[in-house]
């Protein structure tokens, strides 16, 4: 028994005809991603240790021995880690709520997930400099509920790019999670309570395990995204706050260093793809499936 | 925590969620209303002049077409060539299925400045300097993983012995493809298309790579935009925008609901 | 219409339970008393409340109306966590991030006992149901069959006071399932826990059941013996649901003692039965009363053999007579030297001939 992230049906050794049908199937969509993905990665890393004289490591040495770009580093994982850990306080419980929202109630409150989704990172980005200036329209209510005397400056400060990250990753957290709530069999509660265990324990012994799968889809999302974030800090807080993101299209669109910018996308990739694999380790460690 | 307690903090959760979700999205609806070219909030009263502007907007048109075709082209593509191979992968007849519905949906993991950089330079090594063409091949590896994670996770749902049932009932093998399996994946086939359409239309850090100065998406143009010269008439597309994928949502609800496309969406 | 009294010393009794859901009723106004150690098979038609009945036992739905109680004990609000109950459900309900063990011990460990005991319960439950070998298996890798030995396992692991098993062999083969009965029976008997078994097979409710409650639309209409279920129905319905019947439709002409004179259309027929002179009845008896005539005392009807169905030792003779149909079971033999269509001549005792009101055209 294998553990797979896609459960397959598994047929009987076909006869050669039919494989040859799937093979001709699939071999398209292969073919194009092989084409314009796997390649062109695979020139990137081979672009990264590009040198005068044949391959170096300087630029990675560069990228992880300056303390700049350690801090370049951080930032971006910084703003990663913060991001996917309020987006799942959040996003864990309202999943439930959603799981149990039936008929109009249900469907307006996914309109509010889908909405956003569907709406331009830019443009919601933008909204929140809007909403933070020290006329907009937080600071107002802050002010008219004397919860505050002076306009506090919120734009361009690390308070501004999370609440903008959060807002614009939330969903990417919640559907996941939301997926697996819905599909839990109540039946199981019941069995549990059956067994002798009270609502508090069933849902820490049954329910949060069988969820564990969405977790780790919503934090593995949440955290590659944020992570790679490049309109987001651009917007909300700009120059202050380099990421891995902007330094690499400085790297490219300004300062013409591309051996540095693959570099530094290959260390960014590198941290997005680790997440995703780390994340779906622990889970399995944790029992679930 | 009781039980009622439980629930209580849940829902608190979640409808502050909502309102914190469409909160940026309310405001720039209400400033594209603003009478004054600082976002103010349309208290005193409302103007409609920011629409009115959109169309002249600098390179505005040009911007909005070639998002447009390069989102609809590459879903398009995508959609067939995914779902063809979601199917291959699905009925288990493809030797190494899962380690290649792995690698279709692999992309998704990809910071997408990444993949920018590395098509930028994969097609400039090649010599290909066609931004059109580069940009709706860019967009192709965009969306091609959405629709192979929806299809695959959808087909993996669905039981074939449906089909077998059907044609027992007296259906053709087309028949019986037509009225119980299209049905079952209507969901994921919408789901799947609405999020690779929106992913391409979106899309900025994969386009800033392959864009010239006559070639501009539409994601490209407003970020300049907003960092050249920010007036409210960039809020009235948004809206304009908004309002479209609106009708687009309640569309989809009254076809297939929206819980079935979270369900199939991940 | 049950007819035991409920007596203070049972175990389990639901008092006038009443369940709807929006306008249909599902159950209605039942009442059920079970002895400590007690077996009780619930039979019924599809969708007659059987699981629904299971359910306000186990906690896992509130009674609109009534009551459930436990060893003296009113648990109609205690939930379902604090009645030690265990059930065994009709579609397993097995949690699937567990192993076969894992789900096995899952009632053990929430009762915090200690993992010594708790590996030896899990080993001895899972020799029960023959499953030893599969503790560390992924729930998911596991036939129908051995699905619901894992849910039987996991619900007498914690020896709860009351079982109830929806349906709990019905996905076992004919072999393996009679083993199962034998060893629940003896299961039951050791940790003396009372029981409640849903089942859609007549034989084995009939075989292993201290007694049988017949449901049928939301009411328990029979809780009997099975013999007397069998011998002595007490509706129409029971007589009906639980094996063959012969039943001849009539009115009544006149009553004597507990003897009914009935008119029918094969002629007048005397039945067990209290019913005033003009009453619509049906007349009933089982197929094994039924011999061709030979003395004139009881019952007989003149008829033509219609067909003989082959059963092994016996067969069944289907008779026709007067646009009646007659069942009767005779030795291999005797069925063997009837020809179809041959006239034959049924005779049987007025003893073993019940009487039942007319089901009502409207109701
Ligand atoms: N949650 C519910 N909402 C509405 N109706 C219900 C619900 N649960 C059960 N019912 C109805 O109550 C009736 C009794 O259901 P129940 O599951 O108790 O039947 P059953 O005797 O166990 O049937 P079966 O032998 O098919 O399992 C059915 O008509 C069913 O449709
Ligand atoms: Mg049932």
């Amino acid at each position: 028994m294998t553990d797979t992230a896609l459960p397959l049906v598994k047929a009987p050794a076909a006869p050669g005809r039919e494989r040859w049908l799937a093979v001709a199937l699939a071999a398209p969509a292969l073919l194009i991603l092989l084409a314009l993905f796997a390649l062109p990665l695979a020139k990137l890393l081979a672009a990264s240790v590009a040198g005068p004289d044949g391959p170096t490591l300087a630029e990675y040495a560069k990228l992880l021995g300056t303390p700049y770009y350690l801090g370049v580093i951080w930032n971006s994982v910084r703003l990663a880690l913060l991001t996917t850990g309020i987006a799942l306080v959040i996003g864990y419980p309202a999943a439930f709520a959603l799981a149990r929202a039936r008929g109009a109630v249900r469907s307006a409150l996914l309109a509010c997930l889908f909405l956003p989704l569907a709406a331009s990172v830019i443009v919601k980005a933008f909204a929140w400099t809007i909403l933070l200036r020290s006329d907009g329209l937080v600071n107002e209510t802050l002010l008219a509920l004397g919860l505050i005397d002076a306009p506090i400056r919120m734009i361009f400060t690390e308070t501004a790019l999370i609440v903008g990250s959060v807002n614009i990753f939330l969903p990417f957290m919640i559907l996941p999670i939301y997926t697996v709530v819905a599909q839990l069999d109540p039946r199981l509660m019941e069995a549990a309570a059956t067994l002798g265990a009270a609502p508090a324990e069933a849902f820490v012994r049954v329910v949060v395990p069988l969820t564990v799968p969405g977790v780790v889809a919503g934090v593995a999302l949440v955290f590659s995204l944020a992570v790679s974030a490049y309109v987001v800090p651009t917007l909300l807080i700009g120059e202050r706050y380099p990421t891995l993101s902007t330094t690499i299209a400085k790297a490219y669109l300004l300062a013409r260093q591309p051996t540095f910018g693959a570099a530094a996308g290959v260390v960014l990739l590198v941290i997005a793809v680790a997440t995703v694999a780390l994340s779906t380790r622990l889970a399995r460690l944790g029992g679930a499936r | 925590m009781t039980r009622p307690l439980a629930i209580l903090f849940a829902w608190t959760m979640a409808l502050g969620a909502a309102l914190f979700l469409l909160a940026p999205l309310m405001v720039i609806a209400a400033a594209s209303f603003s009478p004054t070219p600082v976002f103010d909030l349309p208290v005193g009263g409302a103007s409609l002049r920011w629409y009115a502007r959109i169309g002249q907007m600098d390179g505005f048109w040009p911007a909005l077409s070639l998002s447009l075709q390069i989102a609809a082209l590459s879903t398009a593509l995508a959609l067939a060539l995914g779902t063809l191979a979601a199917i291959a992968i699905a009925q288990g007849r493809l030797p190494g299925a899962e380690a290649i519905g792995t690698f279709l949906v692999s992309p998704l993991m990809m910071p997408g400045l990444v993949l920018g950089i590395a098509l930028l330079q994969y097609f400039r090594a090649m010599g290909f300097s066609a931004a059109w063409s580069a940009l709706l091949l860019a967009h192709l590896v965009v969306t091609l993983p959405y629709v192979a994670r929806t299809m695959i996770a959808g087909l993996s749902r669905f039981d074939f012995t449906l089909v077998e049932a059907a044609r027992t009932l007296g259906c053709t093998y087309p028949g019986a493809i037509l009225k119980v399996m299209v049905p079952a994946l209507a969901p994921s086939f919408l789901t799947a298309g609405l999020f690779a359409f929106l992913a391409s239309f979106d899309n900025y850090p994969v386009s800033i790579f392959l864009t010239d100065v006559r070639t501009k998406t539409l994601p490209i143009k407003m970020l300049q935009y907003i960092e050249e010269a920010p007036d409210p008439t960039l809020a009235a597309l948004s809206t304009l925008i908004l309002g479209a994928t609106v009708i687009l949502l309640v569309a989809s609800d009254r076809l297939v609901g929206l819980h079935r496309m979270a369900g199939t969406g991940q | 219409m049950s007819q035991e009294p409920i007596d203070a010393a049972s175990h389990l009794v639901v008092r006038q339970a009443s369940k709807r859901y929006g306008a249909t009723t599902v159950l209605d106004r039942v009442d059920l008393a079970i002895r400590r150690g007690e077996l009780v098979t619930l039979l019924g038609p599809s969708g007659c409340g059987k699981t629904t009945l299971l359910r306000l036992i186990a906690g896992l739905a509130l009674p609109d109306a009534g009551t459930v109680a436990i060893a003296g004990r009113d648990v109609t609000r205690v939930p379902p966590h604090r009645r030690n109950v265990g059930v065994v459900f009709q579609n397993y309900a097995l949690f699937p991030h567990l192993s076969v063990a894992g789900n096995v011990a899952f009632g053990l460990t929430v009762r915090r006992r200690p993992k010594a005991d708790i590996a030896r319960a899990v080993d001895k439950a899972l020799a029960l149901v023959h499953l030893d070998h599969l503790a560390a298996r992924p729930i998911s890798a596991l036939s129908g069959g051995q699905q619901q030995r894992v849910a039987l396992a996991r619900a007498l692991a914690v020896e709860p006071d009351v079982l109830l098993f929806d349906e709990a062999l019905s996905a076992l083969d004919r072999k393996l399932r009679e083993e199962m009965q034998g060893e629940m029976r003896r299961i039951l008997r050791d940790i003396n826990a009372t029981a409640i078994f849903v089942t859609h097979d007549q034989d084995e409710a009939l075989t292993m059941s201290d007694r049988v409650a017949v449901m049928n639309g939301g009411r328990i209409e029979q809780l009997a013996e099975p013999r007397l279920i069998y011998q002595r129905p007490a509706s129409l319905f029971t007589l009906n649901f639980v094996g063959l019947s012969t039943r001849i439709s009539g009115t009544v002409v006149a009553c004597d003692g507990g003897i009914v004179q009935v008119d029918t259309k094969v002629g007048r027929l005397a039945a067990t039965g209290r019913f005033l002179a003009g009453s619509q009845v049906v007349v009933a008896t089982r197929p094994e009363h039924l011999r061709p005539a030979a003395g004139a005392t009881g019952n007989a009807v003149s008829g033509r053999v219609r067909a003989v169905v082959f059963q092994g030792s016996r067969s069944l003779v289907e008779v026709g007579a007067g646009g009646e149909t007659l069942l009767a079971e005779l030795p291999g033999q005797e069925a063997a030297l009837l020809a179809p269509d041959a006239e034959i001549r049924l005779a049987w005792p007025v003893s073993e001939t019940f009487a039942f009101p007319a089901p009502e055209m409207a109701a």
